[in-house]
């Protein structure tokens, strides 16, 4: 199914201003965001900057990549801030090979999920604010600097997030019939078309991110913005349905990637994708502290960031890498396999990522379920604070959301889907690599999905503890 | 073309929503003379547990405020959490006695709201750390 032929919805969707129309939305957003983080009230509860990015941005991003595809990424308004800073500065260097590739945006989502939670971000709504100023100061920058979407390939820490989630979306972008592609002489899906009269003058970019629609394969790196569907002189770019996950299966050269099966990073980005979503959960709960206080105590730490750094690096780092080693050596000595545990680890990682999904889909459900109508007594505030009047009328304060207990079966809903299709993923890859002895080759790694499957479940039925004043305060 | 009318739209939401929020600061005052004084028993509280959260109201020369119309609201440090909100009752010599029952471990913030008997409104605001969960 073509979605960009379905009435109404694919009509906007082809329509050449509706990237702009969605960008503006969430531009007046972050204005709100930066307005009532900086001059309202300091309060989380009360602010507009702490409501909209940790309840209803962060709820609704990851529930539209599985209901639809990389939409957040579509109506950016980084990306709008850069276009426009672009009009002025037209960035004259191309992105450093040297930083190529997932690494710098993989530890900058570290870093900011660090942040997260060492400075409390969730309750402070002023440096929200300042986060996300920064963030637009970082992409105009970068863009302004380096040519192409450097930043939201390169760089953006949400881009790489919301990149891996969208291989378990249920459409991409892709070619509707590859004969046209051979005959096209143009190639305006990758190159853009410029104004013939003068040649200097862009008329429609074509894909920043180096995806050539012809090989290119899934969601990594697509933000959906449709540059490609508005470029494309014999419309042949469909907005197509398709099973979530096939992608991860797909060992075809893709363009403006590679190969899976040789992308570190990118494997290294799926385990982190899915290993922050039970650390991010952990720090949640009641147990969280109690753990951080033993940290503390064996590190002797009289301030909380060297504890959270140990645990991001035990839940990051040290036991994924436990973990996944020891599946693929396992696997390896069972199948008597030849490819080295490196290899095997890259190619199952990739299965990690629907596990992952449900846990963050369970996470950031819960908060936007059980806090989805307090957007309407902050709104109400906000204005109250502007303008001195009720003009929305005054706060409904006890507007909140669904009641938490309600929302469990529905998170063990997220984490039995995506504990199936992490099993799967694990059993087609295996029947992909080692089709005689699949069963023996997928085996570890089931059990790896199963162990973190079983982590979700205690941390999601944890009593939640939500605390700013840290394991020593 | 289509950036064009982009940026005439964008710097109308900018002047609109900038103007919001430098005209804002409408509320009145709080009476900052008057000084809040709070315990919570049983200390410290416990998710599920009723409590009583004692305020007292003290004016500049430390003499009890009697005759406030309050209200207390507790919230949580994470924003989407339910509130809760206790009746606060007079009982005399400046001291009031509120309600309480916490529906989530972690960090809560008190938020003491209403007016004084001369009018003047009054807002304070408790950092409560720490409730514990239930055993």
């Amino acid at each position: 199914m073509n979605i960009l032929r379905v009435p109404f919805i694919g009509a906007f969707l082809r329509w050449r201003h509706a990237r702009l129309v969605l960008q503006l939305l969430l531009l007046l957003a972050a204005i709100a965001v930066v307005l009532h983080g900086l001059l309202g009230p300091q309060l989380a509860a009360r602010n507009l900057a702490t409501v909209l990015t940790s309840i209803h941005w962060r709820g609704f991003l990851i529930i539209a990549i599985v209901a639809a595809g990389n939409l957040f990424c579509t109506a950016c308004p980084m990306v709008l801030a850069r276009d426009l800073s672009r009009r002025a500065v037209h960035p004259a260097l191309r992105w450093p090979r040297l930083l190529r590739g997932k690494w710098l945006g993989l530890g900058l989502l570290v870093a900011v999920l660090f942040a997260y939670e060492l400075f409390d971000l969730w309750s402070q709504p002023r440096a929200t604010a300042w986060l996300v100023i920064g963030y637009f100061a970082l992409a105009i920058v970068v863009d302004t600097m380096f040519a192409g979407a450097s930043f939201c390939k390169h760089v953006c820490p949400i881009g790489q997030f919301n990149f891996t989630a969208s291989t378990m979306s249920p459409a991409e972008l892709r070619i509707v019939d590859r004969e046209t592609c051979q005959t096209c002489r143009t190639s305006d899906c990758i190159k853009g078309r410029s104004d013939p009269a003068r040649p200097a003058t862009v008329i429609q970019r074509g894909c920043e991110l180096g995806l050539f629609l012809p090989s290119k394969v899934g969601n990594i790196d697509c933000t959906m913005c449709l540059d490609c569907v508005q470029a494309c002189p014999h419309d042949n770019i469909a907005l197509a349905a398709r099973t979530p996950g096939i992608e991860l299966l797909d060992q075809a050269r893709r363009s403006g990637i590679g190969r899976l099966g040789r992308r570190a990073d990118l494997a290294a980005l799926a385990v982190v994708f899915t290993f922050a979503a039970l650390v991010s959960a952990f720090a949640m709960t009641s147990p969280a502290y109690i753990v951080e206080r033993r940290l503390a105590a064996v590190l002797g730490a009289t301030s909380e960031w060297p504890v959270l750094a140990m645990l991001f690096i035990l839940g990051l780092v040290v036991i994924p890498a436990a973990l996944l080693t020891a599946a693929s050596a396992i696997a390896r000595t069972a199948v008597e396999g030849r490819r080295s545990i490196a290899a095997t680890t890259i190619a199952y990682a990739y299965a990690l990522i629907p596990i992952g999904l449900g846990i963050w889909v369970a996470h950031y459900g819960f908060h936007l379920l059980t806090g989805v109508l307090t957007i309407v007594p902050v709104a109400q505030s906000a204005a109250i604070d502007a303008f001195g009047r009720a003009l929305l009328g005054g706060p409904f304060w006890t507007w909140v959301g669904v009641q938490p207990g309600a929302v469990f079966p529905l998170q063990l809903g997220c984490i039995v889907l995506g504990t199936a299709g992490s099993l799967g993923l694990v059993h087609a890859i295996s029947e992909r690599d080692e089709p005689s002895r699949a069963v023996l080759a997928a085996a570890p790694w089931h059990v790896v999905v199963l162990l973190i499957a079983i982590t979700a479940l205690w941390i999601l039925s944890q009593p939640m503890e939500l605390r700013t004043t840290g394991v020593l305060g | 073309m289509a950036q064009r009318g982009g940026t005439r739209g964008l710097t109308a939401a900018l002047v609109c929503v900038i103007g919001f929020g430098i005209t804002g600061c409408g509320r009145t005052a709080p009476a900052a003379s008057v000084h809040v004084s709070w315990r919570l028993e049983p200390s410290p509280p416990i998710v599920g547990t009723p409590i009583v959260a004692h305020l007292t109201l003290r004016d500049a020369d430390n003499q009890p405020v009697n005759g406030a119309r309050l209200r207390l609201e507790g919230v949580m440090s994470h924003p989407g959490m339910a509130p809760v909100v206790a009746a606060v009752a007079e009982r005399g010599n400046g001291d009031y006695e509120a309600p309480l029952q916490f529906t989530m471990a972690g960090d809560w913030i008190l938020i003491v709201t209403g007016e004084l008997a001369d009018g003047r409104p009054i807002a304070q605001q408790i950092e409560i750390n720490g409730v514990r969960p239930a055993s």
